[in-house]
């Protein structure tokens, strides 16, 4: 008889950090690999994992292999995750520089720190539509595929209004923009729910947000602000602001109430809900396959449409801009035109040079430099402006006004490229050390 | 483009098949209208793309149907395919974003891209607009070069006539 696989032991070629990072498996009775499960019309799973990624590629390995006919409803809740849509833009959608500095130690009732580091926040580019979400342990996900034919953007946001209705939420609905919100009083309705979809020749995927308890709202706001927000235009798509709230309910309950109610929809026909480990879910080349594009810079940062960052106003862009640093040279200016995160276009006006030359022709020399430069990438702009300029020149500071402004700590600052910064916080968690080569199963 | 049917088709089905008739009909009249179109011929997937064959079967032009545009609303991202690419038939090429949904742009037939239709990048709603318009300006995605195992693909596609009674028994489902 084969070992379930969550039994074998596995072991780390290296070991350093503690806590050690280890594997979430199902107990052994609900073992049923649940690639068994993906002929059947009907299935239910749910994730044991918390890693957005690895929750992600499960899901888009369910869109991808189930059976065409099928209908399937998985549920999972994420470590804290920032997640955008697949065709924004991190800079414009999120604070990186917030996001760096993670979630800070909450207090327990004894008011003790209930951890001694912040929490880190993964940022998550989706496959899916739409605009920009906070997750965390208080927000549980669902996602139901189906056939193209019985695709309907509404039918299982009803179908959690429901769930919700039964656990005795009042006053929530679903509204034109196919979210789910909740009417308090007669004039405040908040948002507790977000719809997105991914339409694929055979499939239809809608996965949803749902904010149950979680105990960051009051972060979320500051999280999705962007610093640079005034100064970039962006091709793509740009989230919509609502005002959120908590719907008050444990994550258990929740599951089995939405559980419940996709039976009524669909029958009894898919028997117990398999759960997926994060063992049995990493053992499928499709998964870590998806999983290795999810966490790839490519995806997070090279996917973004086009945008044009800009310190004035421009033809195309004509807002005003709010007023840049004091310390900036007086006539200092800054355009660049980025596509697939690589800078395609730059001109920098209004630097100090130190040599006497002619400071127009320097500034096109050094924005000729930055041509082809992959924002994700650049460490330090103060070294990047200095190393595209071949006469010494004074660029302190815009170079810290263009790290604010694209989220970078530079190095000095035990800081880095966005890139790196990404790379570093998924490595430390245990789907990193997996694709590290540092975990086998 | 993935089949996007039922997302509207419930708040008025009449309506629909209405559009359908008209646009298919429109299509046509602009068609003969057109100086390239002499030769060449339409063919439709049942994913809701179209393609144009040369009059010398070596090139080709795609798009999404003017139906499939209607259906998935307002179209605020193309994400285009990859310029020199080579792409069997059913392949995911590219993806266009409408109401919060990421859909797949589908190769019709086998074909290397050869020409990529940067304006939509701008105006996405050029889509919305004119679909099926393969001239400048137009809402065609790709040019492509046809292999021959593409045009063995192509006999499988319907006709502008074949699409039009499909899209209208979809909407009538």
């Amino acid at each position: 008889m084969a070992l379930p696989s969550c039994l074998k032991a596995f072991t780390r070629r290296i070991s350093n950090s503690s806590p050690k990072p280890h594997l979430t498996c199902p107990s052994p009775t609900e073992i049923r690999r649940y690639t068994q499960h993906l002929s059947r019309p009907l299935q239910i799973y749910r994730s044991a994992s918390t890693d957005p990624y690895l929750n992600l590629s499960i899901e888009h390995h369910l869109l991808q292999r189930s059976h065409p006919d099928s209908t399937i409803l998985f549920l999972y809740a994420n470590r804290p995750s920032v997640v955008i849509g697949r065709n924004q833009n991190p800079w414009l959608e999120v604070n990186l520089g917030a996001l760096r500095q993670g979630l800070p130690p909450t207090q327990d009732e004894r008011g003790e720190e209930t951890a001694r580091k912040n929490t880190p926040i993964a940022l998550v580019r989706r496959r899916s539509g739409g605009g920009t979400v906070f997750h965390d342990a208080g927000n549980t996900n669902y996602s139901v595929i189906c056939p193209p034919p019985a695709f309907d953007r509404d039918k299982h946001a009803e179908m959690v209004v429901r769930a919700l209705g039964r656990l005795g939420v009042a006053g929530v609905r679903v509204n034109e923009r196919h979210d789910i919100v909740m009417d308090v009083d007669t004039n405040k309705t908040f948002k507790v729910s977000g719809s997105a979809y991914k339409l694929t020749r055979a499939r239809s995927l809608h996965h949803g947000t749902c904010l149950l308890r979680s105990e960051n709202l009051g972060r979320v706001s500051g999280l999705l602000r962007s610093p640079a927000e005034a100064f970039i235009k962006a091709r793509g798509v740009e989230s919509v602001r609502s005002p959120i709230r908590n719907v008050g309910v444990d994550g258990e309950a929740f599951v089995d109430a939405v559980v419940g109610e996709f039976r009524n929809m669909y029958g009894d026909g898919a028997g117990r809900e398999v759960v997926v480990g994060e063992e049995e879910a990493l053992a499928s080349e499709e998964v870590v396959k998806g999983l290795r594009e999810l966490t790839s810079p490519d995806w997070i940062f090279g996917q973004t449409p086009q945008f044009t960052f800009s310190t004035h106003p421009t033809e195309d862009d004509p807002r005003e801009r709010p007023e840049i640093a004091h310390a900036l040279p007086y006539d200092f200016h800054a355009q660049f035109t980025v596509r697939h995160g690589e800078i395609q276009s730059a001109a920098i006006a209004g630097l100090e040079y130190h040599d006497f030359v002619d400071a127009a022709s320097q500034d096109e020399i050094l924005s000729n430099a930055l041509v082809k430069q992959r924002v994700h990438y650049i460490k330090d702009w103060s070294t990047t402006l200095t190393r595209a300029s071949p006469v010494p020149v004074d660029v302190d500071d815009a170079g810290e006004f263009l790290n604010h402004m694209f989220g970078i700590r530079p190095p000095a600052d035990k800081g880095g490229a966005v890139a790196e910064l990404m790379t570093g916080m998924i490595s430390d968690t245990v789907v990193g050390e997996f694709l590290n080569g540092n975990i086998d199963l | 483009m993935a089949s996007i049917a039922r997302c509207l088709r419930a708040a008025r089905p009449a309506a629909f098949s209405a559009v359908v008739r008209n646009s298919a009909a429109r299509t046509i009249g602009v068609r003969a209208f057109s100086v390239t179109a002499t030769n060449e011929i339409r063919k439709y997937t049942k994913e809701h793309e179209w393609i144009d064959l040369s009059a010398d079967k070596k090139t080709g032009v795609l798009g999404i149907s003017e139906y499939a545009a209607k259906q998935l609303g307002d179209i605020v991202y193309v994400e285009l395919p990859e310029e020199g690419k080579e792409v069997q038939a059913g392949d995911s090429i590219g993806a266009v974003e409408s109401v919060k949904s990421a859909s797949d742009i589908n190769a019709p037939v086998s074909c290397k891209i050869t020409q990529i239709n940067l304006v939509l990048e701008e105006k996405p709603g050029t889509i919305n607009q004119v679909a099926e318009d393969d001239s400048h300006g137009g809402g065609w995605i790709a040019k492509v070069q046809v292999t021959e195992e593409g045009l063995k693909d192509l006999e499988k596609l319907m006709d502008v006539a074949a699409y039009e009674e499909f899209t209208v028994a979809e909407g009538e489902k």
